[in-house]
């Protein structure tokens, strides 16, 4: 019954933000107003992780994917774009389902901004790389069994990635939602949407066998 | 200098929030200029010169970008400037770029100094009561990444004695990483289980157990926490009444100069200079002792 109150009030929050910033604010701030409900929109997630008992294993499981991840983006610091990020939280995803791919991305968003610089972006990267997670999460299945599948996966996710911190970027930029801004937006980064989505393909192929192997032998070994 | 930085955590957090908010929901262009300069006066004391003026190179063509660039993508106002293929660029358009500029700049200024105050122990301890589960992970994922980049490095070096040599080029350095990014994985997960089985041990979960931390809720805690109640009051009511109501399109508003929006004004000036004064106050009290001596 908590539970629930709690998702209704959720549910209800999200609404009440957009309408309050409707039109308490006559200037209309979407992007401020964008980024509460980027931030409201990982609260399920973390609400049900924290409800839930979740063993030892699982926690410390969670924090070293993270960390990992994390690793992974300082690794690869000296090449811009190309990062194993994506890859790594959707791998993470495969064996360990999608709310732990869900915390991965969105907790190596918050933490590697400690590192590249916390800022109003935060929100949507812990967002846009925690959905990565989740949708490969509920895909595990047909990704696990196709190369080509978790290929196209990778491909697509980049651009996703690339499409979604754009819509950031323009509202940033403007104040509001201009279409004409957000397609010079996505054509001007399409150089990094094409690495994004070159990178995580290559991660994705590169490691899906040996760390999904390793992955594997630490559930059987430990009982994950 | 770190007066402010030693203010309890719930109240800086607060202080940041309250800013922030001003700054981002209250599109006013006297508030952001001085939520700008607030910013601007804190980052330059919280920071060695050098660094500053690093900074500087990085903010104004930033400010420039964003000022100039949303001309030429909004044709909105009444006064054409000049013609550019065909579309009017417009004053009003130009000074609602520079009034984003100085918001968007403001706002990464304040998150700025946010990183340097709100340490991730003060986050976690705020958060702590909140979120156990969330932030044991975030402690620990915190915790892990210094001893990773440690043992990431020493797998390198140990991956270049047995010949295994990165050179220039990009797949060389790209491979290189990989291959060290893969023995981490197994090195770190391994290494996982084993503290989850310590920390089982340990009794971890098990109820009554207390947390140990060093911040204490002192008497100027308070007194700042009222200041700034205080002054983030005033600007919010002067937003519910109106008073900050300003508009660029079609036509740039007026800035008001009754009593009461400069009594907002002054609020907010107030609220975003505070940390700055209380460095400077810190600053000179230690000058003086130290004068003493």
């Amino acid at each position: 019954m908590k539970k629930w109150i709690s998702y209704g009030i959720l549910c209800l929050l999200i609404p009440t933000v957009v309408l309050c910033g409707m039109f308490l604010f006559p200037a209309k701030q979407y992007a401020w107003i964008s980024l509460c409900v980027a931030l409201l929109s990982c609260l399920p997630v973390f609400l049900r992780f924290e409800r839930k008992s979740v063993s030892t294993k699982r926690l410390i499981l969670i924090a070293s994917m993270t960390a990992l991840s994390v690793l992974g983006r300082i690794l690869f610091t000296p090449i811009p774009g190309f990062k194993p990020v994506t890859a790594m939280v959707v791998i993470t995803a495969l064996y360990f389902g999608g709310e732990v791919g869900f915390l991965t991305g969105s907790l190596c968003a918050l933490i590697s901004n400690f590192w590249f610089g916390q800022g109003p972006w935060t929100p949507f990267q812990m967002f846009s790389w925690g959905l990565l997670g989740l949708l490969a999460g509920l895909l595990a299945d047909p990704l696990k069994r196709s190369k080509i599948l978790l290929a196209v996966y990778g491909a697509v996710s980049g651009v996703l990635y690339s499409a979604l911190m754009d819509v950031w970027t323009v509202l940033l930029a403007d104040g509001y939602f201009n279409l004409s801004r957000y397609a010079a937006t996505l054509v001007s980064s399409l150089p990094f949407t094409a690495i994004y989505a070159v990178s995580n393909l290559i991660f994705l192929l590169l490691f899906s066998k040996p760390i999904g192997k390793i992955l594997e032998r630490i559930q059987t070994k430990y009982g994950l | 200098m770190k007066a402010f930085a030693n203010m309890h955590p719930a109240v800086s957090m607060l202080y940041f929030l309250s800013v922030l908010l001003v700054c981002m929901f209250i599109p006013h262009p006297v508030l952001q200029a001085e939520a700008l300069l607030g910013g601007a006066l804190f980052c330059a004391a919280l920071q060695k010169r050098g660094a500053a003026l690093r900074d500087l190179g990085f903010y104004l063509p930033l400010f420039l970008m964003v000022a100039v660039v949303n001309p030429l993508f909004s044709h909105n106002g009444v006064t054409p400037l000049f013609f550019l293929n065909e579309n009017p660029v417009t004053l009003e358009a130009l000074l609602y770029g520079v009034s984003l500029a100085v918001m968007v700049i403001g706002v990464l200024l304040w998150c700025k100094a946010y990183n340097e105050i709100m340490t991730s122990d003060k986050f976690l301890y705020l958060f702590g009561k909140l979120i156990p589960k969330l932030s044991l992970v975030l402690s620990m994922a915190l915790r892990f990444i210094p001893t990773y980049l440690r043992q990431s490095r020493r797998v390198s070096r140990a991956q270049k004695a047995m010949g295994l040599y990165a050179g220039k080029s990009i797949t060389d350095r790209v491979k290189n990483r990989m291959r060290v990014l893969a023995a981490m994985i197994s090195w770190s997960l391994e290494n996982a289980m084993e503290t989850s089985a310590s920390m089982k041990a340990r009794g971890y979960g098990k109820k009554g157990r207390t947390n140990f931390s060093l911040f204490r809720f002192r008497a100027s805690d308070g007194v700042l926490l009222a200041i700034c109640i205080c002054l983030l009051a005033v600007p919010l009511i002067g937003a519910a009444v109106g008073i900050t109501d300003f508009m660029y399109y079609p036509r740039v508003g007026v800035i008001q100069t009754t009593p009461a929006a400069i009594a907002v004004y002054a609020a907010f000036g107030t609220l975003s200079v505070l940390p700055f004064i209380l460095e400077v106050k810190e600053a000179i009290v230690w000058n003086y002792s130290v004068s003493k001596i």
